[in-house]
């Protein structure tokens, strides 16, 4: 997925998610917290980190800012139950479920796991920037320890709220998907259901008004736009008057909701896993990789929407292709004839490429299979028994590295079953998803018709540097 | 409701970040900012982590990070001497205090002098030159001035005092 941060913001994240082993849940939390996509009020996390920390200054009788900062960076106190087991029964800013902090009539609170998490941000805001605000915020931390009431919190939340916004304005450039999504919501004209033909309609459009968006990145907005549908649904209820006090509970699910958001995508997300898929035995050659990686970009589009997954696989590389030819100012084949597509991969050839995966990665299986399962086990079916053998012999006459090496072979397997079992489930969704499609209308004929559509746009938006 | 595309737009970012942390995992195995404040606010007499010591002498982005969570907690500091050196006393300004160090005599070892009117007195002194850094305790103030003897028996103390007199050294005090 393209846009809306930059690098120092993800290195700012995966530092504060390393060094406290962060669940992807509260990965998630931060990295909403961070953008802002937290609803109705995207500074109350930042309100709730203020108490806290008022709150453990109470507890541990902080001196200064430097005590707080001890406290947010200390690894050991990055989870919920060891926070429970430090602070529990210490104070009176402390009850069986968590940290408190009396503030007018009901006071403030939060739980054992609340707590954890807003270290987490705590330790974001202090560390952020390579650290270059660390004396700033520590400053502030002085202030709040020398007063640690409901009043010095409020005053602290209040520079927080400036602090990320400026980070916000600095790493995390949202308007232009900002642009892109009104432009979404007013082409889908109230619609929340979109077709194939949505998205490469709402594309052309784009590309006639001069933005020229990549296919794929106007693609991975409609991810985001069907993932987050329902939602939006939710959202405009909650706003039609007398709504808010008829749904009990609106803000907890609507914070619930968005969680899912960020953290639903499956628990390990496929790029993650053709990442760290380790060297060792070559399971997947780079080829096969940038092929997976490309064709399962679009998570969830390629079980549930095969046409964009090829549009996107088959024209996006000959957009990038241009975008690239554009920026270079020069190398391989002219803007004119690029335009033409005659370049592009077509559907029954990509559909070739994605049988060849899923068969690729079923026979990986099976071999990762007959090593997990020594040679002598018992109980097995004589079937599941000659399937292994023949698996086990298979490795023999397989030409790529490390599978002459025994052990390496084992090892390397050993790291990447799983990950290989998922990318092999997902690539076979995708091979199913694109026979569905070639049911309804034969590849020959819709990558034809694609490839005028497509031709025309690039040739129209693309015309004046072809003839330049 | 207005704000629909801006939260799309969030979400779209948010999820996009994601991806990215899944995949931007630092194997550089530099110290964590924990380890760092761990060594920036120990004791001056306390045990040191020995791989934090080597790669704050190793790697200037893990010593640049060093600085910043000392300059955090610095009650002054400088990063480099600004004042001037005439050989015999070197003399210079940290925030709202003056260093000096005033010469040895015939049966007394050089004296480093702080004086500041500030309100909280520092605890210790860390001074910086190239990859050497040395950390020493300092004593309650006497009359508004603290006073360090830079005894050449000594070691960290006597370096402590040849430090202060290069121009380079930068100066925390904690």
């Amino acid at each position: 997925m393209t846009g809306g941060y930059d690098e120092a913001c993800a290195a700012d994240l995966a530092a504060v998610a390393e060094g406290r082993d962060l669940s992807r849940e509260d990965r998630a939390w931060l990295a909403r917290v961070v953008v802002g996509a937290v609803r109705p009020n995207r500074d109350k996390p930042l309100w709730d980190l203020a108490h806290a920390l008022a709150a453990l200054a109470r507890l541990t009788g902080a001196r200064d800012g430097r005590d707080l900062v001890t406290l947010a960076l200390d690894p050991g106190l990055a989870r919920a139950d060891r926070l429970e087991a430090r602070f529990a029964g210490t104070g009176t800013a402390v009850d069986a479920r968590g940290p408190i902090l009396p503030d007018g009539g009901t006071g403030w609170r939060t739980t054992w796991s609340g707590l954890a998490r807003l270290l987490a941000l705590a330790e974001f805001v202090l560390t952020a920037e390579d650290l270059s605000q660390f004396a700033a915020v520590t400053g502030w931390l002085d202030d709040l320890a020398a007063a640690p009431d409901a009043e010095s919190a409020a005053s602290f939340s209040r520079r927080l709220a400036r602090h990320l916004a400026a980070y916000r304005h600095a790493h995390l450039p949202l308007a232009p998907l900002e642009r892109r999504f009104r432009a979404i919501l007013g082409f889908l004209d109230g619609r929340r259901a979109f077709t194939d033909d949505d998205i490469l309609g709402f594309w052309r459009g784009q590309m006639s008004e001069g933005d020229r968006p990549g296919f794929r990145t106007v693609a991975e907005h409609f991810v985001t736009f069907e993932a987050a549908s329902a939602l939006l649904g939710g959202l405009a209820e909650l706003a039609s008057p007398a709504s808010l006090d008829a749904v009990e509970g609106w803000e907890e699910r609507l914070d619930a909701s968005l969680a899912d958001l960020a953290a639903a995508e499956p628990a390990e997300t496929l790029a993650a896993l053709l990442a760290t898929l380790p060297d060792g035995p070559k399971i997947l050659t780079g080829a096969e990789r940038d092929d997976l990686a490309e064709f399962l970009r679009l998570e969830p589009f390629h079980r549930t929407r095969p046409l964009t997954t090829l549009r996107a696989a088959s024209f996006g590389r000959v957009q990038s292709g241009l975008a690239n030819r554009l920026r270079r100012g020069g190398g391989g084949a002219d803007i004119a004839e690029r335009t033409a597509c005659a370049e592009a991969e077509t559907y029954p050839a990509l559909a070739e490429r994605v049988s060849g995966l899923t068969a690729h990665l079923d026979r990986m299986l099976r071999i990762a299979a007959a090593l997990r399962v020594p040679a002598e086990a018992e109980g097995l079916s004589p079937k599941a028994r000659d399937a292994l053998a023949a698996a086990r012999a298979d490795i023999r006459r397989i030409r790529r590295a490390g599978f002459d090496d025994p052990d390496r072979l084992a090892a390397g397997f050993a790291a990447a079953d799983a990950a290989l079992l998922r990318l092999a489930e997902e690539a076979g969704r995708l091979a199913r998803a694109i026979a569905g499609l070639a049911r309804q209308r034969p590849l020959e004929l819709a990558f034809a018709t694609d490839r005028d559509v497509f031709a025309e746009a690039f040739a129209e938006a693309y015309a004046a540097e072809a003839t330049a | 409701m207005t704000d629909e595309a801006r939260l799309l737009a969030e979400i779209h970012a948010a999820r996009a970040l994601m991806r990215a942390s899944d995949l931007a995992r630092d194997t550089s195995r530099r110290p964590g900012t924990a380890e760092l404040w761990a060594h920036a606010s120990r004791e001056p007499s306390g045990p040191v982590d020995l791989a934090v010591v080597r790669a704050i002498r190793g790697d200037p982005a893990t010593a640049r990070r060093y600085r910043a969570l000392l300059a955090g907690q610095a009650i002054a500091h400088a990063p480099l001497a600004a004042a001037a050196s005439d050989g015999a006393v070197a003399s210079r300004r940290v925030g709202p205090f003056i260093l000096e160090i005033l010469p040895a005599d015939d049966d007394a070892p050089p004296l480093l002098v702080l004086r500041s009117s500030a309100a909280r007195p520092p605890r210790a002194i860390e001074a910086m030159l190239g990859d050497e850094t040395v950390r020493l305790a300092l004593p309650p103030a006497i009359d508004g001035a603290i006073l360090v003897a830079l005894d050449p028996g000594v070691p960290e103390a006597a370096r402590l005092g040849e430090m202060l007199r290069d121009r380079a050294c930068a100066v925390f005090l904690l």
